[in-house]
């Protein structure tokens, strides 16, 4: 295995659309880097310029201290898996994990075992007979994860391979990714817009929007320290609730409720005195007791905690209560928030 | 279970690759007997042989390569039983050449301006004879090469079944 260096790639189409921006990223041997933003933030663009299946307009790709930002893909010695899994469906699963150690030509003993040793750790072994049409999706993956094992690449690449599993099967098969990684210390990019599958998997973060990184980080501290307001209401669900407070006097104050801050928080915001700032509090962070009143909209119990949306005057809010709730709408709960964010009105970056 | 040597792999390798090869042989024994089948009736045996002999020697060919693509495919899946009929089909190619061709090539053509002539001349012969032949050594190969391929594998998996409830009697 090996590191990789994207030192300040940029993908401008011949439209003279620009889907990346300077993107700027040194992964480590055997690290797990996790692409992950809404739609369109040109993740899987990037993704494909580290494959080879775009051209990279500017900057410089390394991989293992070899630049190969003009090499072809064949050349790079990355493996890919596909969303769609990509699997030859007249093949069964063993000549499917087999074929491109097939097609260079390597001894058939030797790819032989290194097919039986990937179907080993992916518990395959007992499908290699099978076609891919007689797999449960979540085995189909495995086996295109099985493929590009066997070939014992620099790189592994994942373009959101687990969007097309339903719920229960896509946790399971997030949980073998991760034992996976563990278990080969491979070097993988990982491209996902779901944050469950980003917050679970990282060792590091890398959360874009339009093109642009917003934040690098470890999965706490893009959780916990937000660079900004894309990332604090990106990461993290339900989403963190947002309110434009002014600093006055030590409250965070807004039509419907007043804050008292801290006294770190009084230190840090003190040059907003006066000033209107974004406050962003998780709902998890909204622990029943207090002053604000909080009318009830609706009660969502998910066994563990509860999700309770209301409002504050004209505010609306989500509170995450641990235990089982059992408001009703038109009720009314007093809260309190334990742990707040704020964000510049004008930049949008966190306040610290 | 490791193995370690390439003997043991090549074995075990059986279990998950099909007979392509003895499937590839029969399918060019099939080419073959094309061969034959469009050169047979370029001679004058049409004119000297009664028409339902013809016939029935056209339907043979038919069912002949549909019984060898039948092998082929059975053949690749390890089964002993389409390795020998490719074998008896490969006997039955060289008995053909004694039947139809060699009776062709020696009788006279019937034909009053022709009596000096052969109804098959010895080049045609020849030819026929060479695709059938080639035919026949291609079909008993894929045979052979299938009876001891499915009898290594059916004794190999038979052994890994033994080792399976040996190591459950353990336990």
């Amino acid at each position: 295995m090996s590191d990789l260096k994207l030192q300040h790639l940029e993908k401008i189409y011949d439209n003279k659309v620009q889907a990346v921006y300077d993107f700027d990223l040194d992964v480590k041997d055997g690290e797990l880097i996790v692409l992950v933003g809404p739609s369109g933030c040109g993740k899987s663009t990037t993704l494909r310029m580290v494959a080879g299946l775009e051209d990279i307009s500017k900057g410089k790709l390394i991989i293992d201290g070899k630049d190969v930002t003009q090499m072809p893909p064949k050349d790079r010695d990355i493996a890919m898996v596909f969303q769609n899994y990509a699997l030859y469906g007249h093949m069964t699963i063993y000549e499917n994990m087999a074929f491109s150690l097939m097609l260079r030509k390597e001894n058939k003993n030797e790819i032989h075992q290194k097919v039986l040793a990937a179907a080993e750790i992916l518990d395959l072994t007992a499908q290699l007979n099978k076609k891919p049409a007689q797999l449960s999706g979540g085995q189909r993956q495995r086996v295109a994860m099985g493929r590009a094992i066997v070939r014992k690449p620099k790189v592994f690449l994942f373009d959101e391979p687990l969007s097309n599993l339903d719920a229960k099967l896509r946790a399971a098969t997030r949980r073998e990714i991760l034992l996976l990684h563990k278990r080969l210390n491979a070097t993988m990019l990982y491209v996902t817009h779901d944050q469950t599958e980003a917050l679970t998997l990282a060792d590091r973060i890398v959360c874009m929007s339009m093109g642009h990184v917003q934040q690098i980080g470890t999965p706490l501290e893009l959780y916990d320290t937000p660079a900004n307001l894309f990332v604090a209401s990106f990461i993290g669900l339900p989403p963190m609730n947002l309110f434009d407070v002014v600093i006055e006097k030590g409250f965070a104050v807004c039509e419907d409720f007043a804050v008292e801050l801290t006294e770190q928080e009084q230190q840090v915001l003190a040059p907003y005195e006066g000033k209107t700032v974004t406050m962003g509090v998780r709902p998890e962070n909204v622990v029943e007791g207090g002053y604000i009143t909080v009318d009830v909209f609706s009660n969502e119990n998910l066994g563990q905690n509860t999700l309770v949306n209301g409002s504050v005057g004209s505010h609306k809010i989500t509170c995450k209560f641990r235990d089982w709730s059992t408001y009703k709408a038109g009720d009314q709960v007093q809260v309190s928030f334990n742990k707040k964010h704020f964000f510049d009105k004008a930049t949008t970056n966190a306040i610290r | 279970m490791p193995l370690k040597n390439d003997a043991a792999i090549r074995k075990d390798r059986l279990r998950f690759t099909k007979n392509k090869l003895s499937a590839n042989l029969i399918l060019l024994s099939i080419a073959m007997n094309a061969l034959y089948f469009v050169s047979i009736y370029s001679s004058d045996v049409g004119s000297y042989y009664y028409k339902l002999f013809i016939g029935a020697s056209i339907v043979y060919d038919l069912v002949f390569m549909l019984a060898a693509f039948l092998s082929s495919e059975g053949i690749k899946n390890y089964k002993l039983g389409y390795a020998c009929t490719s074998i008896v089909l490969g006997v039955l190619q060289v008995a053909r050449i004694f039947y139809l061709p060699l009776k062709a090539h020696k009788a006279a053509n019937p034909v009053a301006d022709a009596k000096s002539a052969v109804v098959m001349s010895g080049g045609q012969f020849r030819y026929v004879a060479v695709c059938l032949i080639a035919s026949a050594v291609l079909l008993c190969c894929a045979g052979v090469i299938g009876i001891m391929k499915t009898t290594t594998l059916n004794s190999y998996l038979a052994e890994l079944e033994n080792q399976g409830k040996e190591g459950t009697d353990d336990e």
